[in-house]
């Protein structure tokens, strides 16, 4: 049935006479383009600060690591879930976590996926993942998701911690889609461009945070 | 979605009666629109950005159905199900039977007005199967069953009484609150235990990427996220002018998008899937349907004159520059879609019979064609439907205006004929003047009168004016006037 | 300077004569010697935007033999030179001869400010008036004719005149046409505010370039603030003269 529904509408729409294609305006490179470095951090923190973001610069993975350790000071964390990329396994979560007080666990820990999600939804006070890209145009973090990078790690948690290496800062969007669905390799199921926290303004237009997914982003650049 | 389209002038009437309502349009739409025009600009041309899209959009529904075909191909194989769905009823079912199969008794929605069009939340709640909205503005209006105010804020001019008596009676609420932010964290809750729980998702689609078979989602909530993650089945529905050929277009797109929509650089969430979760990852859907909705279009983009409609993104801009809509609100569109987008899709959609006042009320400024970033050109079509309009009351009541009408064109063809007309009717029209103005006279003209004067249609026309002065210059030999 | 011909519309010959007569004495002053051709009726405006382009059809024809011939055609209105230029090709499209002519008289017509700024390439006309003065940006001028510099600048060179721009000044005033009655009560709202913008702005008269949008707003504020005045651009331009200003 499914197929004659099918057949029946391509058919429809390829019983008129083709249109013309318009031409396509050229369109000026992009500013960010031409930004180096540090004017790249620099656009990137202006963006994600203005929608309440907060970004921290770290040098090294000490560095990182005492961000870390302040944050789960102020915001009283007790238990966290973490990814399992690369950036987020050099920082050596679990031996951070005995450290300080602070209960760490990945997905991987639990039995099934309803314990999982149990624990993500539940539990963790905050979610800490790297991401593949940042990009200064408006302060946004793009990840490939797989099993190192949980979707809901960096979505039910009321906290949201991103540590991303500085050499994956780029200018535009178009540099960090390309490189998963460009050339080959493992193409991902699920990609996610995450540009501060959840919000609506639905109820009376007035702003709120926090609608469903994390109430604050936070990101620290290492390198 | 129920269709009242009829009432137009009753349900605008009341709401220009409405001060929330007037409060809002007064406020909201004029604020997106000065953010619109400053994200804009973070274009170094925003002009030839603008064209871009026009250009992507025009190109989409010009190839709609080889796009389509690729889409459907690489979406298959990157292992979604992809399936069509000619009307609402088929669409429907498709997903009750996947609802079905899986004994689901509950389901999450993002917003999807495509949904919206085939009413699937009715057919879910006929079926025994209970929709719960996760949409914050789309819960609202859902649970107030009533039609969207803006299509970014669906309840954004809901009193907030209003809405903690709702979700104290149906999300759970214990403690009466009138703060929005405790509003907000009530729903929250509700919401979360629904997304934890709840089996099967279904999203819309914002844009279906070809080159890919991806499909990419626009939200600032997260509820659509969570739609993608929990449940073990996603469902997304997609209307077949979704479709675009790359995926560099549709970040252009994305990007327009936000810009016109909400007046930001991005949606604080934007989510592209290609097939369900890869075998290995702890969350995501294991099965994805796409669902390919035609419910109309495809008859649409028969008729060549109307085709333009399909380029439609969604984005909302028309709305907040309309100087109708911010008078009367989303409610008398009387749809799921109100203010110009609603004035262009709901005639082709629902026909025009139904929808006469969507395409009638309106001046022709022109504003909405302007910013529209897909290039429809609503101000045409809104004169095609009129055409439609007038050569179906040929046959019925229209029947005194075709023949008004019919007898103009023939006047206006003819300079005798016509300037007669005007001396038979100057002296009926003139009579009810004094001192030369015109302040009421009943027909047709009427409304006009309510506030306004009008001077008395002129007893030496300008023809006239001339004609003397000319024939004064020829006597007096080349005197100057 | 070759003759201009003037296009005068239904409702300036109908509604607002005197409109018509500033054109033609702000073109003698200005050395150009209007032709009118007595035989033009209507540019068939009200019959497309009805729904009715068969009727419209008839009326462009006529108007092409009326106008078909001349170098240059000019108009006190944006709405009805858009009609010319934009809307006659397409509505002659299957006809290739009349088509044709349409799109070749396209190029032949202006609205008055456009003509004058663009064509003449005269700012200064040699009025005068004392006082402050405000323009509203009519739909079809501003969007469709991309025209607003130029009648904006026409007034600035009028001698003593301040311009004081108006708030929302490219909003519609709510005319439309059959809107304006059939649509009675948002035309109503929509010109309300326009007067209210008018009146805000503090500017001791309104300038608008458009027969449909005079005849609303002039319509309103004749109603509801009689000591406050709208004038067509080509009234203001060519100095009122009998009656002073209505």
């Amino acid at each position: 049935m499914e197929e004659s529904a099918r057949e029946e509408i391509l058919a429809r729409l390829r019983k008129v006479p083709k249109e013309e294609t318009p031409v396509r305006p050229v369109l000026p490179p992009a500013r960010e383009l031409s930004l180096d470095k540090e004017g790249l951090v620099s656009l990137f923190t202006e963006k994600l600060s203005r929608e309440t973001g907060v970004v921290y610069r770290a040098a090294d993975r000490d560095e990182a690591l005492d961000h870390l350790t302040e944050i789960a000071r102020t915001e009283n964390l007790k238990r966290v879930m973490t990814s399992t990329d690369d950036t987020i396994l050099s920082l050596d979560l679990p031996a951070w976590g005995d450290r300080n007080g602070v209960a760490v666990s990945t997905a991987a820990d639990y039995v099934d996926r309803e314990e999982y999600k149990r624990a993500v939804f539940d539990e963790a006070d905050a979610g800490i993942t790297g991401a593949d890209f940042a990009v200064a145009e408006t302060g946004t973090l793009v990840t490939a998701h797989s099993e190192r990078q949980p979707r809901l790690v960096s979505l039910a948690p009321i906290l949201h911690i991103a540590v991303v290496g500085i050499d994956r800062l780029v200018p535009v969007y178009e540099e960090a889609l390309n490189a998963f669905y460009g050339y080959g390799g493992r193409i991902p199921a699920h990609v996610t461009l995450i540009t501060g926290p959840s919000m609506t303004a639905d109820i009376r237009a007035t702003s709120f945070k926090g609608m469903h997914g994390p109430r604050r982003v936070m990101v620290i650049l290492l390198g | 979605m129920k269709v009242n389209t009829r009432n137009f002038v009753q349900t605008a009437e009341r709401e220009m009666q409405n001060q929330y309502a007037r409060a809002f349009l007064a406020l909201m739409p004029p604020v997106i629109a000065a953010l619109r025009v400053q994200v804009m600009g973070s274009f170094p041309d925003p002009e030839a950005a603008q064209e871009l899209g026009r250009a992507i959009r025009a190109e989409a529904v010009a190839r709609m159905p080889d796009l389509l075909e690729e889409f459907e191909r690489n979406a298959v194989a990157a292992g979604a199900r992809v399936l069509w769905a000619r009307d609402a009823s088929e669409a429907n079912e498709l997903v009750l039977s996947i609802a079905r199969e899986r004994n689901v008794t509950e389901v999450t929605k993002g917003k999807s007005m495509i949904s919206e069009e085939t009413g699937l939340n009715e057919a879910f709640k006929n079926n025994g199967i209970e929709p719960f909205e996760t949409d914050l503005g789309e819960f609202i209006a859902q649970q107030l069953e009533r039609p969207p105010f803006h299509i970014v804020g669906p309840a954004i001019n809901v009193p907030v009484e209003e809405i903690c008596d709702l979700f104290m009676k149906k999300a759970g609420m214990e403690k009466a609150t009138t703060d929005p932010v405790e509003l907000g964290y009530a729903a929250r809750l509700f919401l979360r235990d629904k997304f934890r729980r709840v089996r099967m998702g279904i999203t819309g689609v914002n844009v279906a990427v070809a080159e890919t078979g991806a499909i990419v989602n626009v939200e600032n909530e997260g509820n659509i996220r969570f739609n993608k993650s929990s449940p073990l089945t996603q469902v997304s529905l997609m209307s077949i002018e979704k479709v675009v050929p790359t995926m560099n277009d549709a970040l252009h797109l994305v990007r327009l998008l936000c810009r016109n929509c909400t007046g930001q650089g991005i949606s604080a969430y934007v989510s592209i899937d290609r097939g369900p979760k890869m075998k290995e990852e702890f969350d995501g859907p294991e099965e994805l349907f796409i669902i390919i909705v035609d419910n109309g279009r495809s008859r649409i983009y028969e008729d060549v004159k109307m085709r333009q409609v399909l380029r439609c993104i969604r984005c909302g801009a028309c709305l907040n520059l309309c100087p109708i809509y911010s008078k009367i609100g989303g409610y008398p569109y009387g749809w799921a879609y109100s203010g110009p987008m609603g004035q262009v899709l709901n005639p082709a959609l629902l026909g025009v019979d139904d929808t006469s006042d969507l395409f009638n009320a309106c001046t022709l400024c022109g504003t909405c064609r302007e910013i529209c970033p897909a290039g429809v050109d609503h101000p045409e079509l809104f004169l095609y439907y009129r055409e439609l309009e007038a050569e179906g009351k040929k046959m019925s009541s229209g029947r005194w205006e075709a023949r008004f009408f019919k007898l103009w064109g023939t006047a206006a063809a003819h300079t005798g004929l016509w300037r007669f007309f005007y001396r038979l009717v100057r002296p009926v029209v003139a009579r009810y003047g004094k001192e030369g103005k015109i302040k009421a006279m009943p027909g047709p003209f009427e409304g006009w009168f309510k506030t306004r004067d009008l001077p008395v249609p002129a007893r030496r026309t300008f023809r006239d004016r001339w004609r003397k002065s000319m024939s004064e210059k020829n006597l007096s030999r080349g005197g100057m006037e | 300077m070759g003759a201009v011909s003037l296009f005068i519309p239904c409702t300036v010959d109908f509604m607002m004569p005197e409109v018509g007569e500033a054109v033609v004495r702000l073109l003698r002053r200005l050395g150009v010697e209007p032709v009118y051709h007595e035989e033009q009726t209507c540019c068939g405006q009200p019959a497309m935007n009805a729904g009715y382009p068969a009727e419209a059809r008839k009326a462009a024809k006529h108007f092409i033999e009326t106008f078909g011939d001349d170098e240059v055609v000019v108009s006190p209105s944006g709405s009805c030179t858009a009609m010319v230029k934009y809307h006659y090709p397409e509505l002659l499209r299957d006809e290739p001869s009349w088509h044709g002519r349409a799109e070749e008289l396209s190029n032949r017509i202006y609205e008055l400010s456009q003509y004058l700024v663009d064509v003449l390439g005269v700012e200064d006309v040699g009025a005068s008036f004392d006082g402050t003065v405000t323009y509203h940006e009519s739909c079809h001028i501003l969007r469709r004719l991309g025209v607003s510099r130029q009648p904006k600048v026409l007034i600035k060179k009028v001698k003593g005149t301040t311009f004081i721009p108006m708030d929302q000044a490219d909003a519609c005033c709510g005319f439309g046409g059959e809107f304006s009655f059939r649509y009675a009560f948002i035309s109503e709202e929509m010109v309300r505010e326009k007067v209210d913008h008018y009146l805000k702005s503090g500017a001791d008269l309104l300038i608008i370039s458009e027969p449909g949008c005079l005849l609303n707003i002039s319509g309103y504020l004749s109603r509801n603030n009689p000591d406050k005045k709208a004038l067509h651009l080509a009234e203001f331009l060519a100095g009122v003269q009998e009656g002073g200003v209505k």
